[in-house]
């Protein structure tokens, strides 16, 4: 089925309302199909709405905190921690208290969307772009390209990527590494991730693409003389975009995880730069004094994480009605 | 709808989760006081060391395992704890004191001849090995203590520091050291190429000097790395247990989990200024350090031997204050700043970030002033000659009086070094680099934020703390502009051991290079290696305050934190820390109430 051809679906309980003004049959796109089917899923529309509501906290931060009163998130003040250094609790100035430093923690919460949506998309972007690319190629052409492609897969598979990201996040943690490409803090984050993560979408496109590559519409656009390069990007590509979503949708919230792990080690994010993982880490040794610290970035971890995970499963359900439950 | 009502409830239970967490926590609260007082508190100065009750076993907790038991190697303060209750170096102090020596294994003062070039020490008769060798020790033992220090399998980490003066002690590789002379069994002499008589004297009271027994740990020392650390015999009170060939790994010391100190049958007390009133030491090893904290203020018989959590030193502040000691002295922290290269290298740009650091907030970073003060110049309380240095004021120089830090005589400094806004305004970006241990971030944050209000474009890069020492800020090819979180602690107590490592250009070598802001300045070049030679412990004081004003006016780093060490013990020891070992606890000295 090549996405594309509208389909004629009756509106479900909708007695005629599938009619349209004259009284004709209305034709809907395979997009209205989605978001028909889509919309009637509670959870990923608050999901959706959550996460909206996260991209909107990230690119109008500045707005945001000058709107709540809240100082920069790092702006210090050390008369905001007792005479211990174990910094104060939340109060109507600082709801989600502030950190050893006198940082406003909820301000720091809110600039830390901006790390894990950078993190979670452009990695994600990047993985699945590459990915996107190996498979089709592998999938398309099979033969000893696909089988020089589906060992670099296992051989990327096989490195222990958790063991990476300390590794290179050590080893560029100062100058950089190769020359200088890969720079410390988000830089080499993005690209540990997608090294990390193209090896899963070439390995779930390579699959999709040797079915595709079978298909009637295939061989009828390749009797009628179309190139390889036509065949890849006019008629399988539009047949991959659903999965894709749905599958990077799912990457995503891993990702952030990911970010998080890394900067709770130390290899992550630089400060002073706020990122949730980096501020669970700080508050690891006073949270017995100061628990606020790590609870809030823990929840907004915890709710952004769910909520596109939540996303995913209904995009999945919307994009592909057959396997939902 | 199953799913949906299934995610429906996960929701709603994270929600939940949420709002109990943050109202379970929020009952635990912070505590909101507002200052501390460190008067009334106990500190090595305060606990009488001679006025014990004799007798019971005493459990320290220990987080972290030792580094080396081996006296010629033993170089960290968890080791010296084990080793000055074992072993007996010529000299060592009372628990009260920094820089006051007691003979230990010598029966008198080191004598040091005019010139400066020999320095005699008798020891005392009468002093055993514990078994197996059980015999007296005479001053061959201490020469040998000295010669396997040289030896490579041993590798002693500061003889040449100290000893290198000892007539060829500087190619020395294990053999008899030329420059070391026994002319009878209770008189060692060493002879020195250079007059560092006072140097090498007070650097007897370090573990190299504690006697060996030659023909019982030579077969040892053969190998490499050497094991007479698993097999040592004691001098002191208390010995490791051992079995009846000598062994001690796996009986009185499991690597990782526990090591047990033993009375010894052949120490006596009358040839003794220790009291050993503990009968038996446990130590474990292990465990989470605030776990360990609340154990040890809960328990009965136990002391903490790491330095406690922030959270327990509040707790025993605020709860269990008779159980808290603070010892000053430990040390200090400081940002080391590129002297030789960059903007730092313009004395004015050290000055402006030395007046606008908040040093307050550094060090409430750290603890607050309980465990804090605010480093004014560069010897520290304890060390001789810090009073005449400045005190606890410090030089008396406006960069150097708002420890809470002052902008506008920070840009007064800018505007001398040439920025005539106050402001940096050249082009280079400012390479930081600091630690990834809890406190050092929040100081290397504080000193990043610092300056950048001063104008700078900075880069700062946390790595893990040797990391820190070994690829960057003790690699002066890595050209490091800033060095927050360095730290030095002095072996014993003597000005040159402070700041001649760290601020003498002839310090600076390629790696593992202590001098951090490469300063190498010929004038207090000139005054160090002068103040080496002095003889005379106030002659030598005197000298290095000199030189520790001559470092403030210079500005070659900046101070912020003195170090005070918090120790922890159960209601029921009468713990006795050591002022010249960080206050870490004394066995010799505590005991059981």
């Amino acid at each position: 089925m090549s996405v594309g051809a509208a389909e004629i679906v009756p509106g479900a309980g909708a007695g005629l309302s599938f009619l349209d003004a004259d009284g004709g049959i209305a034709a809907r796109s395979p997009l209205q199909l989605f978001w028909r089917r889509f919309r009637q899923d509670r959870i990923a529309m608050a999901s959706l709405g959550f996460i909206a509501f996260v991209v909107v906290l990230a690119l109008a931060a500045p707005l945001v905190i000058k709107l709540l009163g809240l100082p920069g998130p790092n702006v210090e003040n050390p008369n905001l921690t007792n005479a211990f250094g174990s910094p104060l609790g939340p109060s109507a100035a600082h709801p989600f208290g502030v950190d050893q430093l006198g940082e406003d923690v909820m301000s720091r919460v809110i600039y830390g969307t901006r790390v894990s949506l950078e993190v979670g998309i452009l990695g994600t972007a990047i993985a699945t772009l590459i990915g996107l690319a190996i498979g089709v190629t592998g999938g398309y052409y099979r033969g000893w390209v696909d089988t020089l492609l589906a060992r670099l897969i296992d051989v990327v598979l096989s490195i222990p990527i958790l063991l990476l990201g300390l590794g290179l996040g050590a080893a560029c943690a100062v100058r950089g590494c190769v020359k200088g490409v890969i720079q410390p803090g988000l830089g080499s984050i993005i690209f540990i991730i997608a090294l990390a993560n193209w090896t899963y979408v070439a390995r779930i496109v390579r699959g999709l693409v040797l079915s595709l590559r079978e298909r009637e519409f295939v061989t009828a656009s390749r009797s009628l003389g179309a190139s390889n390069a036509r065949i890849m990007f006019r008629e399988i590509l539009p047949n991959l975009v659903a999965p894709l979503i749905v599958y990077s949708s799912l990457l995503i919230p891993a990702n952030i995880l990911f970010e998080a792990a890394l900067s709770f080690l130390g290899v992550g994010i630089r400060p002073p730069t706020a990122s949730w993982g980096q501020m669970i880490a700080q508050a690891t040794p006073v949270f017995t004094t100061a628990w606020w610290y790590m609870t809030f970035p823990g929840i907004a971890l915890l709710l952004t994480v769910l909520a596109f995970n939540l996303l995913g499963d209904g995009l999945q359900d919307a994009l592909n009605p057959r396997t939902a439950r | 709808m199953i799913r949906t009502a299934r995610a429906g409830v996960t929701v709603a239970f994270v929600g939940a989760l949420a709002l109990a967490l943050a109202l379970v926590l929020g009952a635990c609260g912070s505590s909101s006081s507002s200052s501390v007082s460190s008067s009334g508190l106990k500190t090595p100065k305060t606990e009488s060391p001679t006025a014990g009750k004799r007798g019971g076993t005493l459990t320290v907790l220990n987080h972290g395992d030792f580094e080396n038991l081996d006296p010629g190697v033993a170089y960290f303060l968890n080791d010296y704890e084990m080793v000055y209750a074992t072993q007996r170096p010529l000299f060592s102090y009372e628990p009260n004191t920094f820089s006051k020596q007691t003979p230990d294994m010598a029966s008198g003062p080191a004598e040091i001849s005019a010139d400066g070039k020999t320095v005699t020490v008798h020891i005392r008769h009468g002093v055993h090995f514990s078994p197996p060798v059980n015999r007296e020790v005479t001053s061959a033992d201490v020469a040998y203590a000295f010669d396997r220090g040289a030896n490579p399998n041993v590798a002693n980490p500061y003889i040449q520091s100290y000893f290198s003066s000892v007539e060829g002690a500087e190619k020395a590789s294990g053999g008899p050291i030329p420059g070391i002379t026994t002319p009878d069994r209770y008189t060692i002499v060493f002879h020195l190429t250079e007059p560092k008589g006072q140097l090498v004297a007070d650097a007897l009271a370090l573990p190299l000097s504690a006697p060996v027994p030659e023909e019982y740990a030579k077969k040892y020392d053969a190998k490499k790395p050497s094991e007479y650390g698993n097999y040592q015999v004691a001098t002191g009170p208390y010995m490791l247990k051992a079995d009846s060939e000598g062994k001690v790994l796996g009986i009185g010391y499991q690597p990782g989990k526990s090591a047990t100190l033993v009375r010894n049958p052949n120490w006596s007390p009358s040839a003794d200024f220790r009291p050993a009133y503990l009968d038996e030491i446990d130590i474990k090893i292990g465990g989470d350090t605030n776990v360990i904290g609340r154990q040890v203020l809960e328990g009965s018989h136990e002391v903490q031997n790491d330095t406690p959590a922030a959270s327990i030193v509040q707790l025993a502040y605020e709860k269990f204050r008779s159980q808290l000691q603070i010892s000053p002295g430990a040390g200090d922290h400081y940002i080391a700043v590129n002297n030789k290269k960059g903007p730092f290298s313009n004395v004015d740009v050290r000055k402006a970030f030395w007046a606008g650091l908040d040093r307050t907030a550094m060090n409430k970073a750290r603890g607050g002033s309980l465990v804090t003060d605010v480093q004014t110049h560069f010897l520290y309380p304890e060390i001789p000659g810090f009073e005449d240095a400045g005190g606890l004021v410090g030089p008396k120089v406006d960069y150097n009086e708002h420890p809470e830090g002052d902008m506008a005589i920070a840009e007064k400094y800018m505007k001398l070094a040439g920025y005539p806004s106050g402001k940096y305004t050249g082009t280079n970006t400012l390479e930081i680099v600091g630690s990834t241990g809890d406190p050092a971030p929040e100081d290397a944050e504080i000193a990043n934020n610092t300056l950048r209000s001063l104008g700078f474009k900075t880069k700062l890069s946390l790595v893990d703390h040797s990391v820190m020492y070994a690829k960057y800020c003790g690699v002066p090819a890595e050209e490091i502009d800033v060095c927050p979180n360095v730290a030095w602690g002095a072996d014993f107590g003597d000005g040159q051991t402070v700041l001649d490592p760290t601020f003498n250009g002839k310090s600076i070598i390629p790696s593992g290079n202590n001098n951090w802001g490469q300063v190498n300045d010929p004038t207090i070049n000139a005054a160090m290696e002068k103040a080496e030679l002095i003889l005379g412990s106030e002659a030598r004081a005197k000298a290095w305050a000199a030189i520790d004003r001559e470092l403030v006016a210079e500005a070659v780093a900046i101070p912020y934190d003195w170090d005070k060490t918090p120790s922890v013990e159960s209601k029921d020891v009468a713990g006795v820390g050591d002022l010249w070992n960080s206050g870490a606890w004394d066995y010799s000295f505590t005991s059981l109430k």
